[in-house]
């Protein structure tokens, strides 16, 4: 039997059943007699254990045994007990979350926490006072109330709760789909090919041709248009795993939250929904842990002690606006203020005429995020400058409002698709680079005596400011062309800052099809694609934001 | 040969079984992810031997076995059990069910069991 197939399914199976049970541990918080939900949990532990057995995945089956079992006494009962016991519950989960990104990673999965296999094989009256004798995982008021999202939401991540059945789908592996996708690059490609070779030798018929090639050229687009639609994935995947990241995260803080999402049907394309998680997740945490009061606190404000944390998609023209809004204490502006002043970024009398959306922008300066705001995910420190570049990057922007006493909102811009960019063309020694036109501010030619250049750095006065000077040649490695008296300076800003990126040619514009850079390259982190030019030779996308 | 409903709702388990049964010349002619599905497949197919799980969404895997058993008493269905599963698996014994198997699965008893009760019901 080809156990690596199985493996595959295994591990795409059990991570839709992890997210259903999730869902359905979120709606026992709110009732925890809900007899469906029970049934979900009950239903996913034991199917995973089934897989796992399969697969002599020992741990797994022991631990999703160990949590069925448990869930049983439950579905017994009709209800699942104390808070705690739903804590229990979250806890196995997220052990086999944890197991089973290890075999995600093609290891074993490690023996489960011996103390949590007792905890839920123990007796559920027996548990609390035996988790009450560990180090309490939370503080005992701790509970975080959080509403299972919106009723579409549940319905599409757990069919079984929903009467209605989906229309057929077929499932298709991401790698099939981007080497269609890749394929419909190329005939993009070779029709702009043709497109060129036709235009160098006029003739009789190039009119013919070129009405040819127009046709051709609105069928294309619309194959690629449809082509990229394939590629979009609904919100949701990545935003129902919020409501959980604040309970986890408000269990800690000591303050209680209710997480609604709303829009999470809007679709995106997948390369972007990727990397818009850190930030999303770094922004929840954010509401949760600065934003939401303590209860005392909030109550006291007239508040309910529950604070409210609303994560919202729209649509506006070609971009999706996901806001995440808290009825907190809002930023505290004249701390912000002060660090602003204090590490140089603003002058002190300047400080006082900015509006306060101005000052609230701040936090997105490097190192003025306090470290309090800087989390831990997935091993790397993100801040808020962090979530700024991410979005920079997938040619997108972030924008933030606070209102004292009433509460944040910050909200990320980004394009629907990415796949096709316009992109400036820039002759870099003998290579051509490309860049995102949507990061241009605007091209200057300048005589290279102008720049001044200090030790390795280089500066460049552009309307009585000083630019800091970067050769694009040398940044990614290429050999140098003689120095030319004139070179071009691309004017971009990377991290609210000026910079000239010099090039010693620009050679267009164009739309260009981009392509990922292939695996050899990866940790280039300067480059953020790749595109095959008319010519059949490769030209790479820059990111400005890592050549800075 | 027979013909052959997998009821399952992991798509993990039908494949595995598909896999083994066609493995010996069978032929899977229909696959059902729960129970309503099980009893309408069913319906639809009349397949020679049912393999049903017991763990199912909507309708439980002994239910459907009533199901089926109640449109045709001679049906044949093999359940589909995990360890410690003995009392469930009693239920649809009595429920009508011919024999089970056991997950994990292995392709030798599988064999062995519907051969056994094809054996029986031809």
């Amino acid at each position: 039997m080809d156990l690596a197939k199985y493996r595959a399914i295994f591990i795409e199976e059990s991570t839709e059943h992890f997210a259903e049970m999730s869902q359905a541990l979120l709606s026992l918080e709110k009732d925890p007699r809900c007899e469906e939900a029970i049934d979900v949990v009950f239903r996913m532990a034991h199917s995973v254990k089934g897989m796992a057995a399969s697969l002599d995945y020992g741990p797994i089956e022991e631990l999703a045994h160990t949590l069925e079992d448990r869930v049983q006494i439950a579905r017994d009962a009709g209800a699942v007990g104390p808070p705690e016991e739903l804590s229990l519950l979250f806890r196995g989960l997220a052990q086999l979350e944890a197991m089973m990104a290890r075999v995600r990673e093609g290891e074993d999965p490690p023996p489960a926490e011996p103390a949590l296999l007792a905890e839920l094989a123990a007796l559920p009256e027996a548990s609390a006072s035996e988790a009450a004798a560990k180090p309490p995982p939370t503080a005992p008021r701790a509970q975080a109330g959080v509403k299972a999202p919106s009723a579409t939401a549940a319905a599409r991540t757990a069919p079984d709760l929903d009467a209605v059945r989906p229309p057929p789908t077929v499932r298709v592996n991401t790698q099939t789909l981007d080497r269609f996708l890749s394929t419909v690059g190329e005939v993009i490609l070779n029709t702009s090919q043709v497109r060129t070779v036709s235009e160098s030798e006029p003739g009789q018929r190039a009119g013919e041709l070129s009405e040819g090639l127009d046709r051709m050229d609105r069928v294309v687009g619309e194959l690629q248009r449809r082509a990229l639609e394939l590629r979009t994935t609904p919100l949701l995947r990545i935003l129902e795993p919020l409501p959980r990241t604040a309970r986890d995260v408000a269990e800690r803080a000591g303050v209680r939250v209710s997480v609604e999402l709303r829009g999470a049907e809007l679709e995106l394309d997948r390369s972007i929904l990727d990397r818009l998680n850190d930030p999303l997740v770094h922004l929840l945490r954010n509401a949760v842990d600065h934003g939401v009061e303590d209860p005392a606190v909030r109550v006291a404000a007239g508040k309910d002690e529950v604070g409210l944390i609303v994560v919202q998609a729209r649509r506006e023209k070609d971009t999706i606006r996901i806001s995440v809004s808290d009825d907190g204490a809002g930023i505290d502006l004249d701390a912000v203020r002060q660090r602003a002043i204090e590490s140089g970024v603003v002058h002190p009398d300047l400080a006082d005429d900015l509006s306060s959306e101005q000052i609230a922008a701040y936090v997105f300066e490097p190192g003025l995020s306090t470290a309090g705001q800087v989390s831990e995910i997935s091993g790397r420190g993100v801040g808020m400058d962090a979530v700024r570049a991410t979005l920079e990057s997938l040619g997108g922007s972030v924008e933030i409002q606070s209102e004292a006493g009433r509460g944040t909102t910050t909200t990320l811009v980004v394009p629907i698709t990415a796949a096709v960019q316009r992109v400036l063309m820039l002759g870099v020694g003998r290579e051509k680079v490309a860049l995102p036109i949507a990061r241009v501010q605007r091209i200057e030619e300048c005589k290279s005596e102008s720049i001044e250049r200090s030790g390795s750095d280089a500066f460049v006065l552009i309307e009585g400011e000083l630019v800091p000077v970067l050769d694009l040649a040398a940044r990614i490695a290429q050999p140098s062309a003689s120095v030319e008296e004139v070179t071009h300076l691309v004017l971009t800003e990377v991290r609210g800052e000026r910079v000239a990126l010099s090039a010693e040619r620009v050679a267009g514009q164009q739309q260009i099809y981009v392509k990922p850079v292939p695996e050899l390259l990866r940790n280039v982190r300067a480059l953020a694609g790749l595109t095959i030019l008319g010519d059949g030779r490769p030209m790479f996308l820059i990111d400005p934001n890592q050549v800075a | 040969m027979a013909r052959i409903l997998v009821a399952d709702d992991a798509s993990f388990m039908r494949q595995m079984i598909r896999e083994i049964v066609e493995a010996e010349g069978h032929e899977v002619v229909g696959e059902a992810s729960d129970g309503d599905e099980a009893v309408e497949e069913w319906k639809r197919l009349h397949p020679d031997v049912v393999t049903m799980d017991i763990v199912m969404p909507r309708r439980s895997g002994i239910d459907a076995v009533r199901g089926i058993i109640e449109l045709d008493s001679s049906a044949c269905v093999v359940m589909c059990s995990a360890l410690g599963q003995e009392t469930l698996v009693q239920e649809a014994l009595q429920a009508g069910a011919k024999d089970f198997i056991v997950k994990p699965f292995k392709p030798d008893s599988v064999v062995s069991t519907l051969d056994k009760v094809l054996e029986k019901s031809d």
